[in-house]
């Protein structure tokens, strides 16, 4: 489903990481470990294509990757200016597949705040948002980076929800840097 | 994400310099050749102000990886070509409506000057939108950005000066702009151009894409 093979970056003269390999079928969910600045964020970021590999190869799941990949990341931003529900619709019309846009609030229980701009949201509620926004293509291979930063024990309840529901759709990989979430998953990388 | 932000920064550019050149040129004979390369500076320093920021804004708000993330980067571009394409002809009737009626001049063949306006808005919009998107995705983006506007945009403002020149001085005595083949030459190379960066412009912009 999804394949790594000999995959490296190289960034500023120095090797992130360095052949690495790994293969994921449907039901695996793979953690990835590791202190900060070990590449966790990077390989993710590699993996789904927005920063440039230096050398091996990346096999993504069939079929177009903004319908089988979705990815969730601290980093990522949102339009200040436009609402929870605008967001998703935007990335549905983006991406050609339907907004569930009622669905998806529920199940990120973000529903009362669909009509609020996402600049006056808190770190939690925009980490809801981004999880929504990454499985709303029900994608066949799903990347978490860092998953509980900025959530509640209700929130962390809600990636343990989401994680399972991946596991019979498609494979997981989660980056993090806390041991706890290490429950996510049935396989683990250590970087270095 | 497309913003009103753009569009108003483009028309107070425009009044602005419109004010600018009649204040300066207040008791001056303002000739079509002058009143064509000023339009066009005008035309082109709004334009530069605010058409590439469309690209820029998206890379400095850390909204890029959702983009590249859910869309194909021709839709992307696309969408962002259109709504500069339309700023551009926004701000540049409006600025030319301005600055001809600041400077009282009246145009000799109006058909050639709406085709050069129309036809030159749109390769502006077009090569400057071209420029933000290749610069968009480098380290050193204003650098870049300079680099490819000079020789993107010289011939551009050639064929857009010697349009409007025409369509302004036609025979009016003690004018030489040119013939009237001239001019229309001039317009068929501002429409050719717009077709060229216009349609170029996504397939360039993917190769940059995930760069």
């Amino acid at each position: 489903m999804l394949k790594v093979d000999r995959l490296g970056k190289k960034y500023l003269g120095r090797w992130i990481f360095r052949g690495l390999s790994f293969e994921l079928g449907a039901g695996d969910r793979l953690v990835i470990l590791g202190h900060n600045g070990s590449g966790k964020s990077t390989l993710l970021r590699t993996i789904a294509g927005l920063t440039a590999k230096t050398e091996g190869t990346v096999t993504l799941p069939d079929g177009d990757p903004r319908w089988t990949l979705g990815l969730c990341a601290l980093e990522q931003a949102l339009y200040g200016q436009l609402t929870v529900a605008e967001h998703l619709e935007l990335t549905a019309d983006l991406r050609g597949c339907p907004a569930r846009v009622d669905e998806l609030l529920e199940k990120v229980n973000l529903g009362y705040a669909s009509a609020v701009p996402a600049s006056q949201l808190s770190t939690g509620m925009k980490a809801r948002l981004k999880l929504a926004m990454a499985i709303q293509p029900e994608p066949k291979a799903l990347l978490l980076d860092e998953p509980g930063a900025g959530l509640d024990e209700e929130g962390r309840n809600l990636v343990d929800r989401i994680t399972s529901e991946q596991s019979a759709r498609g494979c997981l990989i989660v980056a993090t840097n806390d041991p706890l979430e290490r429950r996510l998953a049935n396989l683990e990388l250590q970087l270095a | 994400m497309r913003s009103q932000s753009g569009l108003v920064t483009g028309l107070l550019f425009s009044v602005v310099t419109v004010y600018a050149i009649s204040f300066a040129s207040l008791n001056a004979t303002m000739t079509s050749t002058v009143v064509s390369g000023m339009l066009w500076v005008a035309l082109l320093f709004s334009s530069s102000a605010s058409l590439p920021r469309i690209f820029l804004s998206e890379e400095e708000l850390g909204t890029g990886d959702l983009l590249r993330l859910t869309a194909r980067p021709h839709a992307i571009f696309w969408g962002k070509s259109l709504f500069n394409c339309f700023q551009c002809v926004v701000t540049g009737t409006i600025l030319s409506v301005l600055y001809l009626g600041f400077t009282s001049k009246a145009i000799a063949v109006p058909w050639l000057f709406a085709v050069s306006l129309v036809a030159g808005c749109l390769s502006l919009a077009g090569a400057v939108t071209l420029c933000g998107a290749i610069a968009s995705q480098a380290a050193n983006r204003a650098v870049l950005s300079a680099a490819i506007a000079v020789p993107l945009l010289l011939p551009l403002v050639s064929l857009g000066v010697s349009a409007v020149r025409v369509s302004l001085g036609l025979h009016v005595r003690h004018e030489d702009v040119g013939s009237l083949t001239e001019g229309i030459g001039a317009a068929i190379g501002l429409v050719g151009y717009a077709g060229v960066t216009l349609a170029t412009g996504p397939w360039i912009y993917s190769a940059v894409w995930r760069s």
